[in-house]
């Protein structure tokens, strides 16, 4: 399994730098007392080719539902094995001589199922135990917190195989899974991201006023950390989709009739020698989705940056 | 401009692509003279320090020389300004806390910039420190030593710091902002330190604030920056006493003193109405123009800052009674 | 000092015993019953408690859990249902596999991500230092198996310089053994490489925009003096910390690396097993990688607070 972004370092602090970008000449430029320039919002690459990468998987899968070139999972031996571009299969046939365009369509729809479900769920679980862990007395946040520490020693594949074992391969197992993995991360960040705010005059301001915890919670916590949710919850809906495709490729993730870039990369690894092409479009379809999203997170962070940066 | 000089900066300009934080700043410091650049945040102050020192950070260019031991600075490699920083000039930081290595105990730290540039062996810089350690008032020095920045107080990391710098005889100190970070009641006693500690050594200082006091009491010569250039510049007691620029006076109205408070809280204290422009967005000519009582058509052309020992950069200088007596 | 060093051992104990009831209970409660599962439908009822009674499966979950952990601190992690075997000897069979795999790869991914990750810090903002960022990016989305699957396609199948699976044990070709290693060891490294740069780019452009760098060069440091000495040293720190996180990736890693070139290694292990519901060999192997992880963090923290002195005195 990977987890490769820099913030889930252990002080769950967030990385405020990825690809540059130049400021647009009539942006609002600051010059601080050191001399460093703080850019304010402002569109940049990484977001825009992000966005473009994500939305066109997105809309890949939506179509999907409506239209499929073919039926993948039906084998038409006489047609195997077909190249890219062959009438009637842009992407060829594999060796059963199942339609490869329609199979990665269906693929992406597995992606988003398990990845963006995985990453949900372990939003939302984390969400809850960051915020008690941010909000709460010393000895309730310290369990918290040394909870998450002993859950992150356990190599996410591991556990999704032990669930494999016990429950039984699949995409809900896999969603599970995920969410396991997905919940000590997310609960260190949100955890850094609400005691920031918590700091703040308002907050103090409020509990003046007599506002109730779990009020503050809701209204003037969560507001205010909903950049790095929705930041965290694009990285990690990338890591659900690597991880997806790693257990589908191990056969302990979905299996036939569904289909998963996985799976189809495995059954293409039989096929060595004989159609390199097979093992190239899955993994390929993959590397950009999974970049889309990172660049789409990491361009979405910049924009909240002022919010999210470590305050220099 | 004689040889005597320590620092000679002609004509400084300090940007970052299209945006210019230091607008053609030029002056001069003698041996062993003390001179205050004051001015709000934002003037230009720290950067015009950093490009004296080659420190500045990542993106900034600099035109304009800056003349010191003989040679202009800015056409100095990093190397070769390596070896004059610390020795021959060196800088105190407004914040020890974060100036400081947090990794190295304190003795360390010091004794590195003795053998630097000295070849000192360890014994010897180690007795140099503690000797440093001792002027700067500093209790049980070779305890101390053996600290990390964090087990210290501000003032004593301030110390640290201003020990560092003097460690090699500089013959400029550049100190920004080096009280700011710490307790009034430790500023005081940081002060008088540098004070001692400077007149020791015969260095020049260039002390660069927003604290009109400080200049007053321990500076000779003085520079207002407003808008990254200098509007006025000339020896501290003329400046302050009988300021000529309308910036400056409109600075020294806004201090508060036993003068103009009132005791019965009925009094308001001077401001200069307006803000200061935004590097983005600075008018032509002089930058305080829009904030000036006096300003005229005149001003949206740059006024000339004339060179030498007292001047002002302004078309309709304030004129007092007994003018025209400079030291 | 000496407070921190227990404090952290206490915490390390604790999260041991907790792990291994997380997983113990895991394992055994949704396994059903597990001699039934392991005999098949068709076995008899005499021979499921015949079974059971020998694996000591017919006693209450907290004597059950008692019974192996002690007899792990004794150094007996179970046996095998099928095979007899100890789960003991059949780990020890496969470590001369996994370990030179993940320390290679380790080694690799610290090579390239260390140097990569300087470089792109200091060139940040410059086409070069954005090409660097790019391809590392472009590098985390690789998914480790597919690194594997395209270089065995291509330096095994295309080029036939390397086997594209299989392995040689040490005992009959030390040169055999390192071929079957190269390929694996390349794409674990090289995946692990791109993530870890990106740490390294993040740790290093924090620390070099710190103010006792710039003290540094104040007080003599040249830029790349300052940068070296100074910065990496002091960004070392966050990059030891997350070599302490890298190691549960690693072993993920691992896992997937073994099953694409047909490694008989410890992960594979676990697969096939968990396939076979064997129920002991698992829960043992599992909690000796958790400990395994637990005992690098434990000694990645230690050496934070070796390096790091202001985390020593108070959490």
């Amino acid at each position: 399994m990977t987890a490769p972004d820099p913030d889930i370092a252990r002080s769950g602090a967030v990385e405020s730098s990825s690809l540059e970008s130049k400021p647009a000449a009539s942006e609002p430029v600051v010059v601080d007392k050191t001399g460093r320039v703080r850019d304010r919002r402002h569109w940049n690459a990484s977001l825009v080719a992000g966005l473009i990468l994500t939305v066109g998987f997105l809309l890949l899968a939506a179509v999907s539902l409506f239209y499929l070139p073919a039926d993948p999972n039906l084998p038409a031996v006489r047609d195997r094995l077909l190249p890219f571009g062959s009438p009637g299969h842009l992407f060829g046939t594999d060796s059963l001589g199942r339609d490869v365009t329609a199979q990665l369509m269906l693929g992406a729809r597995t992606s988003i199922y398990v990845g963006a479900g995985g990453a949900l769920l372990g939003l939302i679980f984390g969400t809850i135990t960051g915020l008690a862990a941010a909000a709460s007395g010393k000895l309730t946040s310290e369990t918290i917190m040394r909870g998450a520490d002993i859950l992150l020693s356990i190599p996410g594949i591991v556990t999704a195989l032990v669930l494999a074992a016990t429950i039984g391969a699949g995409a809900e197992t896999t969603i599970i899974a995920l969410t396991i993995f997905f919940v000590p991360s997310f609960t260190r960040v949100i955890r850094a991201a609400a005691l920031r705010v918590l700091e703040e005059d308002f907050v103090t301001a409020a509990r003046l006023y007599g506002r109730r915890r779990l009020f503050i919670l809701a209204r003037h916590v969560l507001p205010n950390i909903a950049g790095v949710l929705i930041v965290q919850f694009t990285l990690y809906f990338a890591v659900g989709i690597l991880v997806e495709a790693g257990l589908s490729y191990l056969g302990v993730g979905v299996s036939r009739p569904s289909i998963s870039w996985g799976l189809m990369l495995s059954e293409a690894q039989q096929q060595v020698g004989i159609s390199s092409p097979l093992a190239v479009w899955p993994g390929m379809a993959i590397v950009m989705v999974v970049l889309g999203l990172n660049l789409l997170g990491d361009g979405l962070r910049d924009v909240l940056d002022p919010k999210l940066a470590k305050g220099r | 401009m004689s040889t005597n000089d320590v620092l000679q900066v002609r004509d400084l300009v300090v940007s970052r692509g299209r945006l210019e934080a230091v607008r053609g700043v030029s002056f001069t410091v003698g041996a062993g003279q003390r001179m205050g650049i004051v001015g709000e945040s934002g003037a230009g102050k720290s950067l015009t320090a950093l490009a004296v020192m080659g420190l500045l950070p990542a993106g900034w260019q600099t035109s304009g020389s800056v003349f010191h031991d003989g040679v202009d600075l800015t056409r100095e490699s990093d190397r070769a300004l390596s070896r004059r920083r610390g020795r021959t000039m060196s800088m105190v930081f407004q914040d020890p806390l974060s100036a400081l290595n947090p990794t190295k105990r304190v003795g360390v730290q010091i004794t590195w910039v003795i053998r630097r540039h000295t070849g000192a062996s360890q014994a010897e810089a180690r007795a140099q420190a503690l000797d440093l350690m001792t002027q700067m008032h500093l209790p049980r020095p070779e305890s101390l030593m053996r600290s990390f920045p964090h087990e210290l107080s501000g003032g004593q990391r301030q110390r640290i710091m201003i020990a560092m710098a003097l460690a090699c005889y500089p013959r400029l100190i550049i100190a920004d902002e080096p009280t700011t970070a710490l307790d009034v009641t430790v500023q005081k006693q940081v002060l008088t330190l540098l004070d001692e500690a400077v007149s020791e050594r015969g260095s020049a200082l260039l002390m660069i604030t927003h604290d009109l006091p400080v200049i007053a009491a321990l500076c000779d010569t003085v520079a207002v920056m407003y808008g990254g250039r200098i509007v006025e510049t000339g020896p501290v007691d003329r400046v302050f006493q009988t300021p000529r620029h309308h910036y400056t006076r409109g600075l020294l109205k806004s201090q508060p003193t036993m003068d103009n408070i009132a005791l019965d809280g009925s009094s308001r204290l001077p401001s200069i109405p307006g803000m200061v422009p935004p590097l983005t967005d600075m008018p032509a000519g002089c930058a305080f123009r829009p904030r000036c009582a006096a300003s005229t058509d005149i001003c949206a052309t740059m006024p000339e800052l004339d060179d030498g020992h007292t001047s002002v950069a302004c078309w309709h200088p304030i004129v007092h009674a007994a003018a025209g007596l400079s030291r | 000092m000496a407070r921190f060093i227990l404090r952290r051992l206490t915490f390390f104990i604790g999260a041991l015993i907790v792990s291994s009831i997380l997983i113990f209970l895991m394992i055994r409660l949704a396994g059903g019953n597990v001699a039934a599962i392991v005999l098949g439908k068709d076995a008899s009822p005499t021979a499921i408690d015949a079974l059971a009674k020998e694996y000591g499966l017919d006693r209450s979950l907290p004597v059950q859990y008692l019974e192996w952990v002690g007899g792990m601190l004794t150094g007996d992690f179970g046996r095998s249902f099928r095979t007899k075997e100890s789960v003991a000897d059949l780990i020890t069979s496969r470590l001369p596999i996994s370990i030179p795999l993940s320390i290679a790869g380790l080694v690799l991914a610290l090579i390239i991500a260390i140097p990569v990750g300087t470089y792109a810090a200091r060139n940040t903002g410059k086409p070069s230092g954005t090409l660097v960022a790019l391809l590392s990016q472009i590098g985390i989305a690789v998914p480790v198996f597919w690194a594997g699957v395209l270089l065995s396609l291509f330096f095994g199948v295309k080029l036939g310089w390397l086997p594209t699976g299989g392995w040689t044990p040490w005992s009959s070709s030390v040169s055999g053994a390192i071929k079957s290693l190269v390929l694996p060891t390349l794409a674990l490294g090289l995946v692990m490489a791109a993530s870890l740069s990106r740490y390294t780019r993040t740790a290093v452009l924090d620390v070099m925009n710190e103010d006792y760098v710039r003290t540094a060069r104040a007080a003599g440091r040249t830029k790349t003096g300052a940068l070296l000495s100074v910065g990496l040293r002091n960004a070392a720190l966050p990059i030891v910390t997350v070599l302490g996180l890298q190691v549960a990736e690693l072993i993920g890693g691992t896992v997937i690396i073994e099953t694409v070139f047909s490694l008989p290694g410890l992960s594979r292990m676990i697969l096939s097993n968990v396939a076979a519901r064997e129920v002991i060999v698992v829960q043992s192997t599992v909690m000796l990688i958790v400990a395994f992880v637990m005992v690098v963090n434990l000694v990645v923290d230690l050496l934070y607070g070796l390096l790091d002195p202001r985390v020593r005195v108070a959490r």
